[in-house]
């Protein structure tokens, strides 16, 4: 699996709704020791319920300018969560789509939880 | 097919307990980066992550194929590198094997580049660069010396 393999793709909550797009992958570096730096370990999917684009990360950031910028991406984004790996049921399988007609997605498991994703 | 509305969800973030590694989004912090060799002579774009499952332990039982995507633990092991020009214009995925991979052992740094702890020179992602100094550049008068003099 790729990161792009991820990004940008529907996610669906346990009962089939739409409740976004995977906007960014969040890693932490605590995974195994590998070189200098510990590997990073997918810690989660940021999920914007609007927009699959990313920009900048105004809405998980502190920064506030330029205002215009900051306030139309807050505004696009607002709503964006943190759903953990742990909550996820399913990921989309590159080339094994089960009907090609439908788009692929994340299904999220039931009881996930959704945290505040900013940074 | 037409998509149904995001469902409105209005109640409140859960906050989120601080890992205890640092924490980067990979878009944001990662992805699109300019990597770097250990004398800060470019190497590649970082265009995206190869992600594995770590063996996490758990012994795989008789619903191992039903096992959620959540429950094994995955970690980045390789920064890629490939050709994603028309497929970020027009979508899917370049084929694996045009993806020219630099495992995560060799990073030394994450900043506002990132940064190895080898030399280009002695990565497979930068065969192409070698092949054309030896083979173009080394057959022009004067090709296999330093301008300079130095060489």
């Amino acid at each position: 699996m790729i990161a792009s393999d991820l990004l940008d793709v529907p996610v669906l909550d346990a009962d089939g709704t739409h409740v976004g797009f995977v906007v960014d992958l969040r890693l932490v570096l605590d995974g195994p020791p590998d070189g200098p730096l510990a590997r990073p370990r997918l810690h989660g999917l940021v999920v914007s319920p609007r927009s699959r684009s990313s920009f900048l990360g105004f809405e998980r950031s502190a920064v506030r300018a330029p205002w215009p910028v900051a306030h139309l991406v807050r505004r696009r984004h607002r709503g964006t969560f943190l759903v953990h790996w742990s909550d996820v049921a399913s990921v989309p399988t590159p080339g094994e789509a089960a009907d090609p007609r439908q788009e692929a997605a994340v299904v999220l498991a039931r009881g996930m939880t959704r945290y505040d994703a900013r940074l | 097919m037409r998509r149904r509305r995001p469902e409105r969800w209005s109640g409140p973030l859960a906050p989120e307990p601080r890992p205890a590694g640092r924490v980067l989004d990979a878009r944001l912090h990662l992805l699109d980066r300019q990597v770097l060799d250990d004398d800060e002579v470019p190497v590649c774009t970082l265009d995206d992550l190869e992600l594995e499952p770590v063996d996490d332990g758990a012994t795989p039982g008789p619903h191992a194929g039903t096992r959620p995507a959540g429950a094994a633990t995955v970690v980045v092991t390789a920064l890629l590198s490939g050709p994603v020009l028309r497929t970020r214009i027009f979508g899917g995925r370049p084929p694996s094997s045009r993806w020219q991979s630099v495992a995560w052992r060799h990073v030394r740094d994450l900043g506002t580049a990132v940064r190895l702890g080898v030399r280009g020179d002695d990565l497979d992602l930068t065969w192409p660069e070698r092949w054309t100094r030896d083979h173009v550049v080394g057959r022009l008068p004067g090709g296999r010396h330093d301008p300079e003099g130095r060489s």
